[in-house]
């Protein structure tokens, strides 16, 4: 009776202004928001995907870049199934600040959580500072998947969610495997299902 | 997408023909009620088909979420709602899934109004009790939406309260459904305080926001009569109630939030909002817990030793708020850890000041120490340590004061405990600092039982030389002692030293001495004299010294004297007379004139606390005298802004001066000790420190060498030489009856000294009696260049000096200090 197979938690987080709401909204509402202001705390979005004939419901945490909310943000860190590091290729700041995001992540965050490096704007490739191999370098170093995005032109956005659903089924049907008990994090969505009349088409 | 509808509507279900049977053609008409009334009734009857009916219409409900159908949505909500308020005594395990299911379903939605009738229904299901609550539920996902809620960021303004207040109400409920089992999610987890405490600080904070108190009408459709309360309101009541609900181990996971939150939107700085949270958790806590609050603050204080003077500060108010509250209880178990940490904070900050730096080693960074918010600091601090202090009784006050006098760096005394890097200014910052704590300490303190609450371990290095050469210490030291003498509040009678020709309109307060006062005095009496007549011949004081002395001893003649120490104190204010009249430490004009108007107004004060009318006579005379031909002498012209004084004092004689002699024969008369109150006061130097004060701590051996020297017998034998003048003479004559006695009780005196008294004080008499001679050598040696002194200006020191010493005496201690 539930209306997904999966659940998993994906939370967003980066420097303040590289994108992160923007890329929400362009995944879950198909849109560029015009001007919004800062993320406050932390924001929160759904959006149900299909892949392969199973249902993937995408609990997005959206929080804000700035230190002052860092506690209330951290505390979204924990139960995460797949971060989503975001910098800004137009900002060499927003990239010399990944490190410091690592650390957190490392501190905050469940050891087996997903971790992917965006790096967001790329219809601004005239005003590019980090370059593409800089990035992919990086990535590697910190065994990261690498994907430049650009949510006004909605390029690779919806890739780079769908990429991430796949992994993290992957990553659950492993899981699975090694511990059946496991019913906490990945998967969530695969309960009770005791009521079987008219079911889903 | 699903096949509910349509194909098989024959072959359904009763339950599910129920239940549809309460949705209307038209959303907008509402829920069936008698339909409903029947679903009701059929799920009374038929509990064990609830779960199914609960089921479906959820089902039902997901669906008209996903085709925005709003109303029907509305409906199903309100059917589930009226089932668990109908069947919440039945087993309803199953149902509450399904309604938990629903209720998330319309959290997950990005409309504001199906988040607010979710969080709605979450609150009423809060409320009922479950028989057998689920333990494998997981509230996770409702504690992270409902803190996402408050912090709303929607457009409207109006929309955007609602949601936040729904939030707020989302979390109440959460914790109302949790914390009375701990089988449930423990909500205490740091995972879920972590979120809920920063979410519930930010609408606190949202002051500004004004737009609030009516908006939130509009769209609770559910609205009580809580409707009019603000989003701060609720903010507050909410946070309240959770703090209320804190137990013993979960008060730590509580507070750290609230740390981290103040910590990360820098709001120790500006202090009214870390203020006002804190007052909310000292008055919601548990009164058995707030000492762990305190503790809390304390390490937090500590971890923030190296952050900028304002944060620190920050964290001290909040601190001095924090321990007014609940009085009593809030520092718990550990006073002395409390007052540890505050001073640590203080000495740090003085060390901060005076290296400029945060590190000890003097490494050059980055972070530059702002010395006037260093200031503000320590006086926070020291406020602080009043504000706890005010919370202790009695004993644990006295214990405190001690301690405080423990760390204050007293040479000789004290090992040198300051810094090394911060050197002489470092001690006297520390000094200084301590000193204005333990006056804090000391203000208010009000103990029947001086013997125990002022030992000698605390005299001895407050009224040690150390702390009284610097002008703002020695003003410290008098105040302090002030303030523990003064047990009846007639300190603020005597703020201001005049002649009061008649004191009745003081309405001093004054009780009769207690055994336990007049033991204090057998023992200490002589040291607080000397106190003051020492500090009397400091060359820099100013009127507040003067008349902060004589609020001492106004108040030692009130609150600690019994005939004798009337008697004692009479002789000092004469002796202080004639400090000023012979002026052997060539003391300024000012000074001199001053210590005469001291002398007279507290002579003007005990003549008529004695009431003996002779002696107000003649006191009275003498100050008639004074206001025609010296009112220099005076109180009223030397205590102002601009005191005429002269240049010179010629020789001052006859009716201007109180006389020894008459004061005696008056008082006398009335009884008292007329021998006693014929001898003129001699102060019993103690002091090590007389010479050390000049030198670097540590040098009491070439100290002590030097007493060995000046005591050698050479010296002492030219000592009597300069002791013939007229006045000496006289004296010898008119004492000759007396000497003999005199000598007796003296030697009594000593004896029992010796054998009571604590062998820093033995060894201090030691010393003093080598600094007297020092003095009269001195004398001796001007004598012989210059024309011999006025008669009177050699009364200053009588007969205990002229008597040639004792052997045993000038052995004894000596043979106990080396
Ligand atoms: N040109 C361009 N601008 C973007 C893109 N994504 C975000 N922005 C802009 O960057 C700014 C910050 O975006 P926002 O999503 O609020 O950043 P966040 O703080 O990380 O959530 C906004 O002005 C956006 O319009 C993008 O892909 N391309
Ligand atoms: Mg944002």
């Amino acid at each position: 009776m539930e209306d997904y197979d999966y659940l998993f938690k994906i939370v967003l987080i980066g420097n303040a202004g590289v994108g992160k709401t923007c890329l929400v909204r362009r995944f879950t509402q198909g849109l560029f928001p015009p001007g919004q202001g800062a993320t406050i705390g932390v924001d929160f979005m759904i959006k149900t995907v299909e892949i392969k004939g199973q249902k993937i419901k995408l609990q997005i945490w959206d929080t804000a870049g700035q230190e002052r909310f860092r506690s209330i943000t951290q505390s979204y860190y924990r139960s995460a199934n797949a971060l989503i590091l975001t910098y800004d290729i137009t900002c060499e700041d927003s990239f010399r600040c990944l490190p410091e995001w690592l650390r957190e992540i490392e501190q905050y965050a469940n050891s087996k959580v997903v971790a992917v490096l965006v790096g967001n704007k790329i219809d601004l490739a005239e005003r590019r500072e980090v370059s593409k191999q800089q990035a992919e370098e990086f990535a590697e170093a910190q065994n990261m998947h690498y994907l430049e995005t650009s949510a006004k032109e909605s390029d690779n956005v919806e890739k780079l969610f769908l990429d991430l659903a796949c992994e993290l089924i992957r990553e659950a049907k492993q899981n699975a495997l090694v511990n059946s008990e496991d019913s906490s994090m990945p998967g969530e969505g695969k309960t009770i299902s005791y009521l079987n009349c008219c079911s889903f088409s | 997408m699903y096949g509910v509808c349509g194909c098989c509507g024959a072959l359904r279900p009763r339950y599910k023909r129920l239940v549809d049977n309460i949705f209307p053609e038209d959303p907008e008409d509402g829920l069936v009620k008698a339909n409903m009334e029947k679903l009701t009734f059929y799920a009374l009857s038929a509990p064990e088909k609830l779960d199914r009916i609960g089921a479906y219409l959820s089902e039902r409900l997901s669906r008209d979420v996903a085709r925005h159908k709003y109303g029907y949505v509305c409906i199903a909500m309100e059917a589930l709602d009226q089932l668990l308020m109908a069947c919440h005594c039945q087993s309803i395990n199953l149902f509450v899934e399904s309604f938990l299911k629903m209720v998330r379903k319309l959290l997950e939605s990005d409309k504001p109004n199906l988040q607010i009738l979710g969080t709605n229904s979450f609150v009423k299901f809060a409320n009922i009790e479950e028989d057998t609550p689920s333990y494998h539920r997981s509230y996770d996902f409702f504690v992270s939406r409902f803190s996402e809620m408050c912090h709303s960021s929607f457009e409207d303004p109006d929309i955007r309260t609602n949601i936040r207040m729904a939030g707020i109400k989302g979390l109440q409920a959460v914790v109302r459904k949790t914390v009375n089992d701990e089988l449930q999610a423990n909500i205490w987890d740091p995972q879920h305080m972590d979120k809920i405490v920063p979410s519930l600080l930010f609408n606190l904070q949202q002051e500004d926001c004004k737009e609030s108190a009516c908006s939130c009408v509009s769209s609770l459709p559910q609205g009580s009569e809580k409707e009019k309360e603000s989003p701060l309101e609720l903010t507050e009541r909410c946070f309240r109630e959770l703090l209320g609900r804190a137990a013993y181990g979960n008060i730590k996971n509580a507070i750290t939030p609230v740390l981290m939150h103040l910590d990360n939107h820098s709001l120790w700085e500006s202090k009214s909002f870390a203020v006002r949270c804190f007052k909310i958790i000292m008055y919601s806590i548990q009164t058995q817990h707030a000492h762990l609050v305190i503790q809390q603050l304390l390490g937090h204080l500590d971890a923030n030793s190296k952050n900028s003077a304002t944060v620190r500060a920050g964290i001290v108010e909040v601190l001095s708020e924090a321990a007014v509250i609940e009085a009593s209880g809030s520092v718990g178990p550990t006073v002395l850890e409390v007052f540890n940490t505050l001073l640590k904070q203080l000495r740090l900050s003085v060390d901060y000041e005076l290296t400029g730096s945060y590190h000890a080693c003097g490494n050059i960074d980055s972070a530059v120490v702002k010395e006037h918010e260093e200031r503000q600091l320590q006086e926070a601090v020291i406020k602080t340590v009043g504000s706890f202090a005010n919370t202790l009784p009695t004993y644990q006050r006295s214990e405190v004061m001690l301690f405080i006098m423990g760390k204050i760096p007293v040479p000789g005394m004290h090992p040198a405990i300051g810094p090394a890097s911060s050197g002489f200014e470092g001690s006297r910052m520390i000094q200084l600092m301590l000193l204005k704590a333990l006056l804090q300490v000391t203000t208010g303190f009000q103990t029947t039982n001086m013997l125990t609450a002022l030992p000698t371990s605390f005299l001895d290095p407050l009224l040690s030389f150390t702390l009284m050469e610097d002008m703002e210490i020695r003003l410290l030291v008098l105040e302090i002692l002030v303030s523990v003498i003064d047990r009846h509040d007639n300190r603020p009678k005597l703020s201001s030293i005049s002649i009061i020709s008649d004191i009745s309109v003081l309405k001093l307060k004054v009780d009769k001495c207690s055994r336990q006062d007049n033991l204090f005095m057998k023992k200490h009496s002589h040291r607080l004299y000397r106190h003051i007549y020492l500090a009397c011949k400091e060359e820099n004081s100013a009127q507040l010294h003067f008349e902060t002395l004589y609020a001492l001893l106004g108040l030692i003649s009130m609150e600690l004297a019994n005939e004798e120490v009337v008697v004692d104190l009479i002789r000092l204010a004469l002796a202080l007379q004639d400090l000023a009249l012979t002026n052997e430490d060539s003391l300024p004009v000012y000074n001199r004139c001053a210590i005469h108007a001291l002398s007279a107004a507290y002579l003007n004060l005990i003549c008529q606390l004695t009431t003996v009318p002779s002696f107000c006579q003649h006191v009275q005379e003498v100050i008639e005298t004074r206001q025609k031909r010296v009112p220099f002498l005076l109180p009223e012209d030397i205590f102002i802004e601009n005191p005429r004084v002269p240049e010179t004092l010629e020789k001052l004689e006859g009716e201007v001066v109180f006389l020894q002699t008459k004061i005696a024969e008056v008082l006398g008369g009335s009884g008292y000790n007329t021998d006693r109150l014929a001898t003129p006061y001699i102060p019993q130097l103690t002091d090590e420190d007389r010479l050390a004060k000049r030198k670097s701590i540590g040098d009491t051996i070439s100290l002590q060498v030097e007493v060995d020297s000046r005591n050698s017998p050479e010296r002492e034998e030219r000592c009597p030489a300069e002791e013939i003048t007229f006045e000496t003479l006289k004296k010898a004559i008119v004492d000759s009856v007396s000497t003999e006695e005199q000598e007796r009780e003296r030697r009594r005196q000593v004896v029992e000294k010796f054998q009571t008294a604590p062998f820093e004080e033995i060894a201090a008499h030691c010393g003093a009696r080598a600094t007297l001679l020092q003095s009269k050598l001195n004398q001796i040696f001007e004598i012989t260049i210059r024309p011999p002194p006025s008669p009177s200006g050699s009364v200053g020191h009588g007969s205990t000096q002229r008597r040639s010493v004792p052997v045993y005496e000038m052995k004894f201690p000596d043979l106990c200090v080396y």
